[in-house]
């Protein structure tokens, strides 16, 4: 009995110990500003303490800050992105996927505009007037990647089937949707279990997500032509759009696409893992080939329908919380993050010898029998910028060849322009109701524009369609200091 | 304290007071025994009440949910507005109206037949096989549902219409089946669920009131009518009052999932939560999607007092309060 009273009041006075310990080293840290980050991703991140171990000396020594990275699976991403906006959570910097506008809306987003030119000189550097696709009304919300600016909608098919079929020569000179149509039908015949066509997203997005206009945030008002000139139009009412409409639908009517297009929900590269795809369109630009190669696992190729225009949407973007205690030293890791080629390979493909290694020329690649399922860290370049080494199945000029081609790229005329919704939700709130009856059912060709294209303007007036795309005009013109 | 019972000049309220401090003393133990329960109420169902007032606000993060701009009615403004209002009213109000009545049809129907099978491993199998669909989640229904409906590989199409000699249906683009083919998935799901109720309360009838009717010449119809059913009455009146109550809401899953989210059926697959999801998702605003929530609980109050208030008129003894 005495013992045991002994060995608890010990236990008792080592816990006491600890805790007096724990406090102490805290203290001693206390210079150390710790930031959290939460990403989506598709990879591994088992091992992310190692990484993250070997994150934070580089980053202590350097800027005085210790970060944590949340990784999320993409789906459970897109569930709770929200909830992160909310701000229940205890988080610094936030992911954005497919704009930040919400982010902003809700005023989870903190003013960078300071931070940035006081800390971000790398940033500013590398993305010149880019860093514009990050600010509204002046304010920088976001910090967006460098990634590819300029694009424009095209088709995506394999290469591997085209070359089967011997349609090699044909394919090169197709120029527009029309001629697309006649290598569906070869395909149809030849190929009978696999769809000739399918919607890039299933049914969780438009099929014209990607188009060939600047949609300026959202599909109500756009710059038509890649934004040739600042008017902005309702594009359900344009010619253009009429014309993809018909062509979608006579693809549809043909059997080019399948009968349930509409409820499809597979995207386009699980469909062609499968080989139960041949072409979608979607968005392409100088590297699409190469990239749907290595998404969707076979040779795919490319068809560009016009000139890649730069323009305002950008896929990943950071925001710095607004209710931040850190935000200096969230900025401050940003612009390391993005510049310290170390750190960025540390971050997207872990250590070097235990999480992947390098070939002869350069290029990461999974260790011996280990792949993307079975390696212990890979979050993947697409949450990070490109100063990083290039994984095998990139293109090994990539970084060069982005570079040139948003430098040199057509940019539309309301590049850098953000939309801020909050004067007009009550309506785009009923028009995205409005959308979700009618526009995946034209642009996938299920319905017949003939008939429910009219509806479809019709009802999207009524939902106030006119009064957001006047919005719109307002802000850009003060945009552009009209 | 003491003083108090003993002089008699105590007022209205404080007597009030002392005697629940009274009827503490003396039950205690049941106090305590309810102290979990209702602990549990006030944090997970009363506390979170103050977000109410997320309704009537723009939520931001730094206003926090008490400090933001407040806004008035205007976050309700979004639920009336749309051309959709009385379609997705219309609808959710209908098919709760169709999955009550029918459900409890069902319910009692299959809770009768199951009463009846006399070999007990028999009735055992038989209600796990019906209970089973409940347990599935509606995205696996919708899978189930999408491979009969399909319109190239489905079930349906392929193997009964085809053969036949029919045309394919194309489901998930034309409006008239869906009725039909969203209370049928539901009653498939819900009604094990429901019949466990009345199955338990069947088992409690006395079985002498069964034998005195057979004695009296009753055939199976009329015991039925004349004892099952005004046994299972009260039961069958709390359900629907509760269900009521829940008329302007609905299983989400069922009207969106299981439809495939199909464009082409919203006009018979919208309801109150459809619309909200579809209008909110993109621009996850806090406060509307408070509003649409408090509207609907609003709603489900007013019904469920009315209906309580019909029934205690008529049969006061069933009314639930």
């Amino acid at each position: 009995m005495k013992r045991k009273v002994t060995s608890a009041v010990l236990a008792a006075a080592m816990a006491v110990s600890m805790l007096a310990g724990g406090s102490v080293a805290k203290a001693e840290a206390s210079e150390v500003e710790k930031i959290k980050i939460y990403v989506p991703t598709s990879g591994a991140s088992e091992d992310i303490d190692n990484v993250m171990a070997a994150v934070n000396e580089i980053t202590r020594e350097k800027i005085g800050v210790e970060v944590e990275f949340k990784p999320f699976e993409f789906g459970q991403w897109f569930q709770q992105y929200s909830l992160f906006l909310s701000g229940t959570e205890d988080v610094d910097i936030i992911a954005n996927y497919g704009g930040y506008l919400n982010a902003v809306s809700q005023g989870a987003a903190y003013d960078l505009t300071d931070l940035v030119q006081e800390y971000g000189q790398d940033i500013i550097e590398m993305e010149g007037d880019f860093l514009k696709s990050g600010q509204i009304d002046g304010v920088q919300y976001a910090i967006p990647i460098y990634a590819s600016y300029a694009w424009t909608m095209g088709i995506i098919y394999r290469q591997d089937v085209v070359d089967e079929l011997g349609l090699t020569e044909q394919v090169a000179e197709v120029k527009n949707l029309e001629d697309w149509g006649d290598i569906l039908a070869v395909v149809k015949e030849k190929k009978p279990d696999m769809t000739p066509f399918v919607t890039n997203n299933g049914n969780t997005a438009p099929n014209f997500t990607y188009g060939l206009w600047d949609d300026l945030g959202n599909y109500y008002g756009v710059l038509m032509n890649g934004g040739e000139t600042t008017d902005v139009v309702n594009l359900f009412e344009t010619e253009e759009y009429a014309e993809l409409c018909k062509v979608m639908h006579d693809w549809y009517e043909k059997g080019y696409s399948n009968k349930d297009i509409q409820t499809q929900t597979d995207a386009f590269p699980v469909l062609t893992k499968n080989d139960a795809a041949f072409s979608t369109i979607g968005q392409t630009d100088f590297n699409t080939a190469y990239y749907q190669t290595t998404t969707c696992q076979k040779e795919m190729g490319a068809i560009l329908l016009d000139v890649p225009v730069a323009r305002t949407y950008n896929n990943v973007t950071y925001t710095v919380m607004s209710n931040t205690e850190h935000a200096e030293a969230c900025m401050k890791f940003l612009n390391l993050w993005f510049s310290d080629e170390e750190l960025g390979n540390l971050i997207s493909y872990g250590i070097e010898g235990e999480h992947y290694v390098l070939d002869e020329n350069g290029m990461g690649k999974y260790l011996e029998g280990k792949d993307a399922t079975t390696c212990a860290y890979h979050l993947g370049a697409s949450i990070s910028n490109i100063n990083r080494i290039r994984w095998e199945s990139e293109n090994p000029e990539y970084a060069e060849l982005l570079v040139e081609s948003n430098t040199n790229a057509k940019k539309s005329a309301g590049l850098g322009f953000g939309f801020d919704t909050a004067n007009v939700t009550n309506e785009i709130t009923q028009l995205d109701n409005v959308c979700s009856k009618y526009q995946i059912g034209l642009e996938s060709g299920a319905l017949d524009p003939e008939k429910y294209l009219p509806e479809f303007n019709a009802a999207l007036k009524d939902a106030g369609i006119e009064t957001v795309i006047a919005e719109k005009q307002k802000q850009l013109d003060a945009f552009l200091g009209k | 304290m003491a003083p108090l019972f003993r002089n008699g000049e105590v007022t209205g309220s404080m007597n009030k007071k002392t005697s629940f401090v009274k009827k503490v003393r003396k039950y205690w133990p049941f106090y305590v025994m309810a102290m979990p329960a209702c602990i549990y109420f006030i944090i997970n169902n009363y506390i979170p009440m103050g977000g109410l007032i997320l309704a009537f606000e723009k939520y931001t993060i730094k206003g926090g949910i008490f400090g933001s701009e407040k806004v008035g009615l205007d976050n309700f403004k979004f639920l009336f507005k749309s051309a959709d209002a009385w379609i997705m009213t219309r609808n959710t109000l209908l098919y709760n109206l169709a999955f009550i009545i029918l459900g409890t049809f069902m319910a009692v129907f299959v809770a009768y037949i199951l009463h009846e099978i006399r070999s007990s491993l028999s009735r055992k199998v038989y209600q796990t096989l019906i209970l089973f669909p409940g347990l599935l989640s509606i995205i696996i229904v919708s899978y189930l549902a999408n491979a009969l409906l399909a319109g190239d590989t489905g079930f349906i199409n392929m193997h009964i219409l085809q053969p036949l000699g029919f045309e394919p249906i194309s489901f998930y683009s034309e409006q008239k089946w869906w009725p039909f083919i969203i209370i049928f998935v539901r009653l498939w799901q819900m009604t094990g669920t429901n019949c466990i109720l009345y199955l338990a309360n069947m088992s409690a009838i006395d079985p002498g009131l069964y034998e005195a009717a057979s004695l009296d010449g009753a055939n199976r119809r009329k015991s039925f009518m004349n004892i099952t059913l005004p046994c299972l009455v009260p039961t069958i009146i709390t359900l629907t009052i509760l269900s009521v109550g829940k008329i302007f809401n609905s299983d989400f899953g069922l009207f969106y999932q299981v439809p495939m989210n199909s464009g082409a059926l919203i006009d018979v697959t919208q309801t109150i939560d459809t619309y909200v999801y579809r209008g909110l998702l993109n621009t996850a605003n806090m406060g509307m999607s408070a509003a649409a929530c408090f509207y609907q609980s609003v709603v489900g109050f007013v019904l469920v007092m009315i209906t309580n208030a019909i029934v205690r008129k008529t049969s006061s003894e069933n009314a639930m309060f």
